[in-house]
């Protein structure tokens, strides 16, 4: 009988220090602890969130419209954002415009900047017209208040603004990434969860499909695709095929994982019990067993993310993924496919900033947070 | 020895030792401020509830302690007059290893799975001492025949996972004694073996003890091994040495009143008497059930049949308690899996009051889900982290529809809390707030919230500390007199079967070894294994 005579507060969470310790903090609550703890994980978030705003306000962030051109600049360099003019000290943020000359014998055009032509940035200026929403703007971050054209990473062969193209490339980039985690993610967690808790005959023969796949060469796939498709395909179509082929082979790896994760839970004694109280089979699923893959999922999908991007700019620019007149990283790059152009305009090769920053940012998000939610670390 | 110690130094003095972890959830003091000292051949033990700093002290001592430790800085080790927390790294990993040594709870974890186990034992010799390798070889084997490792010829050049738990820690000790330390810290070294290996171990220790010499600093949460084992024992709560003395003295005068009240948690009392006249509520006749193995390679398949429970018949009446003991891996959780249908039985019929359902489909057996429970070992895996103490008792009532309203639900959750001793507020947390004891009360009120007439209790206190063993098995007896409930009590401990069951069955390799009533088996076991048992549980100065 001495449990009567216990005093509640003894055997109500006094009986372990880390449970004390620990005391209504629920795993999420954890989990964002831990993780702002980590100041790489904290800087990947930044850059995260600073990536997918520049998706989602590519028009604003953007001077010009992705496929506005000036026939009269071909290839400028980049103009240098200058403080200080020499004689007039320092002022507004301004830029030089560039005079062209030719070279008499080897006909090659060199730019030179032009203290004449000077103009000065302005911020929210009235431009073109982007739509955001169903929403018409013209206002953009900068641009010169005398309407003088600024290109701050250049112009490509077709005199389009280089920065512009960048900024609306995010999008593209993005979309194909999130699209293709997305619908790897959905059906590779159907697929896996249905496997590891049926088994059997079922479980056998999804296996050999998975395995089929695996087994795929994908390099010779991406390239038949090219070939599979019509030669004057819409854009948008190739892009869909394009995402449909990168989730072909993707969702494989993810359900093989997934099926392990949920055999082992299977027979945890929670799912026992759930199955003891009468719980059917749809209930212990959808309340017990996918709630608990969740943080391997979302771990998952951060990690997938950045893979997609460079797998996208890397077919991009061998010509076989998304096609003009798409704008992605890839197909930016698509454009210095030969050594002249890319000595002749190094420029271009700035969207490779951009993949470099945005691997780098989901990387260490992913990483952070695959840290915090690690249920067997205590720091 | 005792006298002779007070005279000359202590071997280890600790004095002012306090840890502290740094979480997310903020600063948790370990251990606060203890002092204490071993003399040269004593043993002391460090007793108290998980929790209670045992483990980190003896890790601050050997100077292990994980990363976000941090170790106060009035903290004095001194080891034979010389402070180990002042030594530089180097110069502790000559010490350890080879004047301090350590064994661990796992055995299973704490050997290396790729490396031979004598190339393990002699890596510790070769480590600390100049010999050759087929010297090191000879004393390894002179070590495992030492501990007593029956073959250590062979034995050597065995993998760890060819051995048995109980042979494992053997060999743990080996190494521990490889080079003949001052002191040995044994950390919970027997609360993972089987309880008659328990006894053989502790007695290893004790003899390797007088031969050697070696003190012992002894961790355990076990009562009845720190009585048969240590000259002096401190008891810890909280980080905190409650109390301080001989064995004898804390054991027949106890102090402080935390120490009353453990020596008072061992399970005690005897079952409800139980009714000559009452129904029948289960049976099963002639239960067989039998795992297939595969192995063997693709085209070379091969299968090997497991018999776990094999031809049992047993029956448990209305307001009955039936005791299935017997070591790990005897079948007693398949039998009683078996019997409530959460595994399939291969051949026997099974009877819930007069019907049978052996032949039911998953789907035919929801309906007697709320008639037969079941509460499992471990209460951190039972309990889904995700759910909160609502969800997880409110599902037996949503699945099987009982409580219409959402306010009536909520009354019962809070009806079936209360009746395991717990604060209906808890209702809205997470498991992982609470400690074990806690979780399997909360895990007793999913099982008796359907209001069952059978529920089976897999092993429910043997995670638990003694203490808390004592109260669950307190409030098991309860709830059974309450609602006139049918227990089926799996459990490899004989205390706490004495304290609760009316008739045992005792399993050996899937086979009744002996049955019939717990009074009768306990007094005259008539088996060389029962007596085992019995010997290690209830005698343990006999074994």
């Amino acid at each position: 009988m001495t449990a009567e005579l216990q005093p509640p507060e003894l055997s109500h969470g006094g009986m372990n220090a880390e449970a004390r310790a620990a005391h209504s903090l629920t795993y999420w609550q954890l989990v964002r602890r831990r993780f702002a703890r980590n100041s790489y994980a904290m800087s990947g978030l930044a850059g995260c969130i600073l990536v997918i705003l520049t998706a989602v306000f590519a028009g604003f962030i953007a001077p010009y419209a992705p496929q506005a051109s000036d026939r009269s600049l071909l290839y400028t360099p980049p103009q240098w954002v200058k403080f200080h003019e020499p004689g007039e000290g320092f002022q507004r943020p301004f830029v030089y415009g560039f005079s062209e000359s030719m070279d008499p014998n080897t006909f090659e055009i060199t730019f030179e900047p032009d203290p004449e032509m000077k103009s000065v940035i302005r911020f929210f200026v009235q431009g073109s017209e982007w739509t955001f929403l169903g929403m018409t703007f013209e206002t953009h971050l900068f641009g010169t208040d005398s309407g003088a054209r600024v290109h701050l990473l250049g112009t490509d062969n077709l005199g389009r603004d280089v920065f512009s193209r960048v900024i609306w490339g995010t999008r593209i980039s993005l979309l194909m990434g999130f699209l293709v985690m997305a619908a790897a993610l959905l059906i590779g967690t159907v697929v896996g969860v249905t496997a590891g808790f049926f088994g059997g005959l079922y479980d056998l023969v999804i296996q050999r499909v998975v395995e089929f796949f695996k087994a795929f060469p994908d390099l010779p796939l991406y390239l038949a695709l090219t070939a599979l498709l019509p030669r004057r395909a819409d854009p948008i179509m190739v892009f869909i095929m394009f995402a449909c082929i990168l989730v072909l082979l993707r969702w494989a790896d993810l359900s093989r994982e997934i099926r392990g994760k949920v055999i082992s839970m299977r027979s945890l004694e929670y799912v026992r019990a759930a199955e003891a109280v009468g719980a059917s089979n749809g209930r212990i699923l959808f309340r017990h067993i996918v709630p608990n893959t969740s943080s391997h999922l979302i771990v998952w999908a951060t990690f997938q993310l950045p893979e997609v991007i460079l797998l996208e700019s890397f077919l991009s620019f061998l010509g076989v993924g998304i096609q003009q007149p798409m704008i992605s990283w890839g197909v930016m790059l698509n454009q210095i496919l030969d050594f002249q152009s890319f000595s002749a305009a190094p420029w271009m090769m700035s969207p490779v900033g951009m993949i470099i920053l945005s691997v780098l940012a989901f990387n260490a998000f992913g990483d952070g947070l695959r840290d915090a939610m690690d249920p067997y670390s205590n720091a | 020895m005792r006298e002779g110690n007070t005279s000359k130094a202590p071997l280890l003095d600790v004095r002012d030792v306090s840890v502290d972890f740094r979480t997310v959830g903020g600063t948790v003091r370990a251990v606060r401020g203890n002092s204490f000292s071993v003399g040269k051949g004593e043993t002391l033990a460090l007793v108290g509830e998980s929790g209670s700093g045992k483990s980190v002290t003896a890790r601050a001592i050997m100077r292990m302690l994980a990363e976000n430790a941090e170790v106060g800085g009035g903290t004095k080790v001194l080891f034979r007059g010389r402070d180990l927390m002042e030594l530089p790294e180097t110069e502790m990993q000559r010490i350890r290893g080879d004047r301090i040594t350590m064994i661990f709870q796992e055995p299973l974890t704490s050997l290396n799975p790729i490396y031979r186990v004598g190339d393990q034992v002699a890596e510790i010799i070769l480590s600390h001492r100049k010999v050759s390798k087929a010297g090191a070889k000879r004393e390894v084997i002179r070590l495992l025949k030492e501990v007593r490792v029956p073959e250590p010829e062979a034995r050597f050049s065995q993998y760890p996972h060819q051995l048995s738990g109980g042979q494992r820690q053997r060999v743990m000790i080996a190494m521990a004694l490889a080079n003949e330390p001052d002191l040995l810290i044994a950390d919970e070294p027997t609360t993972a073996l089987d309880v008659t290996i328990q006894a053989e171990i502790l007695k290893l220790l004790k003899d390797l003890q007088s031969r050697h010499g070696m003190a012992i600093i002894l961790i355990t949460h076990d009562l009845g091994v720190v009585r048969m084992t240590s000259d002096r024992v401190c008891v810890m709560r909280y980080g905190e040495i409650l109390e301080d003395g001989t064995t004898a003295d804390v054991f027949s005068n106890p102090q402080h009143p935390y120490t009353k009240h453990l020596l008072e948690s061992e399970p005690s009392g005897v079952p409800d008497p139980l009714p000559e006249d009452t129904s029948e509520v289960i049976r099963g006749t002639s239960m067989r059930t039998v795992f297939r193995i595969k192995h063997g390679s693709f085209l070379n398949r091969r299968s090997m049949d497991l018999v776990a429970v094999n031809d049992i018949s047993l029956k448990v009446r209305a307001g009955e308690t039936l005791g299935i003991v017997g070591e790990s891996g005897s079948g007693k959780s398949t039998l009683g899996m078996s019997l409530i249908r959460l595994q399939q039985p291969t051949a026997g019929a099974i009877e819930f009051r007069g019907n049978r359902i052996e032949g039911l489909s998953k789907r035919q057996m929801r309906p007697l889900r709320t008639d037969l429970q079941v509460v499992f070992q471990d209460p951190f895996s039972s309990l889904n982290p995700r759910m909160i103490v609502r969800q997880i008792l409110g599902e037996g009532l949503v699945v099987n529809n009982i409580g219409g309203s959402g306010r009536e639900r909520e009354r019962m959750i809070r009806d079936a809390l209360v009746e395991v001793q717990m604060d209906p507020e808890v209702m809205d947390r997470f498991p992982n707030e609470f400690s074990g004891g806690q979780r399997q009360r909360i895990a007793i009120a999913r099982a008796i919230i359907l209001r069952p007439r059978f529920i089976l209790l897999d092993e429910p206190t043997s995670a638990l500390d003694l203490s808390i063993q004592a109260q669950i098995i307190d409030l098991l007896r309860e709830l059974r007199r309450r609602h006139d409930l049918s227990y089926l009590f799996i459990s490899h401990d004989l205390k706490v079967v004495k304290a609760l069951c009316h008739n045992v069955i005792v399993m050996q390799h899937g086979n009744v070894v002996e049955q019939g009533p717990t009074g009768k088996v306990l007094q005259n076991p008539e088996t060389e294994y029962t007596r085992r048992l019995v010997d290690a549980a209830l005698n343990p100065d006999m074994a």
